[in-house]
């Protein structure tokens, strides 16, 4: 039952996914085993990008049938889950760069292993990160970034904080080419390689 | 001079005929770590018969962090891409970023070369039909706002005028024509090779800081 639910993401086939979903739960099955078919058919796709046979738009409709059936899944899953949050987390990509596919799995893993996000867009400048923090008092900063143009902003949105007095925040860095490197010369705390990093990094800082 | 596909066509008006030129395909820059490895390749080949070897790239997702010529020095536009090398300096890239992050650019390399969304675009209706081609297409372009042609005055530039406004018009983007320069270029070829660029003696490693410290 859950390969017809990988067979219609992998296909793009966005309707049949969705129906396919709302099936499957009907009958029965865990919220957190059609998860795992949506990741197992991201892996494919993924695989398909990574060879050429796939292109970025077929990501992309593949990223809106995930956030699509997590919207169904999400209800279901809160019941089960514990209702306390683990903390709350600031996220944007950083100003001059306007890449969000990565930003969004970022923040839709954060979401589900308990924190509260709050997702600031692309083109974020320093003062909205700084504004964003001070509102919410969140504890923790993602900063996305596609572009080796993003890290100067980087650096200036981590030096913002600073300078802002926000001090005991921490802030995470993630996206394209980003290392050990890259992180000392922003001066952010931690860099993550992919979401499952990002939410390492932040749970043990929650 | 080894170049990219796209860029080697903005050079090959101003590159005299004594300088060897080697050209790589276009498709390598989606693989960072692909294109750091042909790189290093065509760098280990070239600099047996050269002193010093230029490299028409920028820092391209860091693909040339990591780079090396052991009897050759190698010289990279301090770009981060190509993007600056097409409109004359790392300023005026930082200019049209700041007036529009979400530009998607081309050149005539690029239109020629055809890795572009609008190229794939074609072949995402043959495997999907065209509205589902359709609504991709948007939603990767979904941030994007701008579709600017850089006219870097080489070429008959009517014909791909038209191609970008078409393009902008199907796909809902606002057109524009940006002035390129060959200032960068030039320079490269016929020096001088000032902060412009990251000169690396024989020997010695491209780094990130020597793009960023100067």
């Amino acid at each position: 039952m859950s390969q017809k639910l990988i067979d219609a993401i992998t296909g793009m086939r966005e309707e049949d996914a969705l129906a396919i979903t709302n099936e499957l739960l009907d009958s029965g099955v865990a919220p957190v085993d059609i998860l795992n078919a949506c990741k197992e058919a991201m892996e494919v796709i993924g695989k398909r990008f990574e060879s050429g046979e796939s292109f970025i738009p077929e990501l992309m409709l593949a990223g809106e049938m995930m956030s699509a059936i997590s919207d169904v899944l999400k209800p279901r899953m809160a019941e089960e889950a514990a209702t306390e949050k683990l903390g709350k987390i600031v996220v944007g990509t950083v100003q001059g760069d306007i890449h969000d596919i990565a930003k969004d799995i970022v923040s839709f893993m954060l979401d589900l292993n308990g924190f509260e996000v709050t997702d600031l867009g692309v083109d974020v400048p320093p003062a909205k990160f700084v504004e964003a923090v001070k509102q919410t008092g969140a504890r923790i900063v993602g900063l996305s970034g596609f572009l080796t143009l993003a890290f100067d902003p980087m650096k200036e949105t981590v030096a913002a904080l600073k300078s802002a007095g926000l001090t005991d925040v921490k802030v995470m860095i993630g996206g394209g080419q980003i290392d050990e490197n890259i992180r000392q010369y922003t001066g952010a705390d931690a860099y993550g390689k992919d979401a499952m990093a990002a939410v390492a990094i932040a749970k043990s800082w929650a | 001079m080894i170049a990219c596909a796209t860029v080697i066509e903005d050079m090959l008006p101003l590159l005299p005929e004594d300088v060897p030129h080697e050209v790589l395909d276009f498709g390598l820059h989606i693989n960072p770590a692909e294109l750091k490895k042909v790189l290093q390749e065509k760098i280990n080949e070239a600099s047996r018969d050269a002193d010093v070897l230029l490299l028409g790239y920028g820092l391209c997702s860091m693909a040339v962090v990591g780079l090396q010529a052991t009897t050759a020095a190698l010289v990279i536009p301090r770009t981060d891409d190509c993007i600056a090398i097409f409109l004359g300096s790392c300023n005026a890239y930082k200019v049209e970023t700041k007036k529009e992050p979400g530009t998607y650019y081309l050149t005539k390399g690029w239109i020629e070369v055809g890795d572009t969304p609008f190229e794939e675009h074609k072949k995402l209706i043959e495997k999907f039909g065209e509205a589902k081609a359709e609504r991709m297409t948007r939603l990767m372009l979904k941030n994007y706002k701008r579709l600017a042609l850089i006219n870097t005055g080489q070429y008959e530039i009517e014909r791909y005028r038209a191609y970008t406004r078409e393009t902008a018009e199907k796909f809902g983007l606002r057109f524009e024509e940006i002035e390129g320069s060959p200032d960068l270029v030039r320079k490269m070829l016929f020096g001088p090779w000032d902060d412009e660029f990251v000169v690396v003696p024989p020997g010695e490693t491209v780094t990130y800081q020597s793009f960023t410290q100067h």
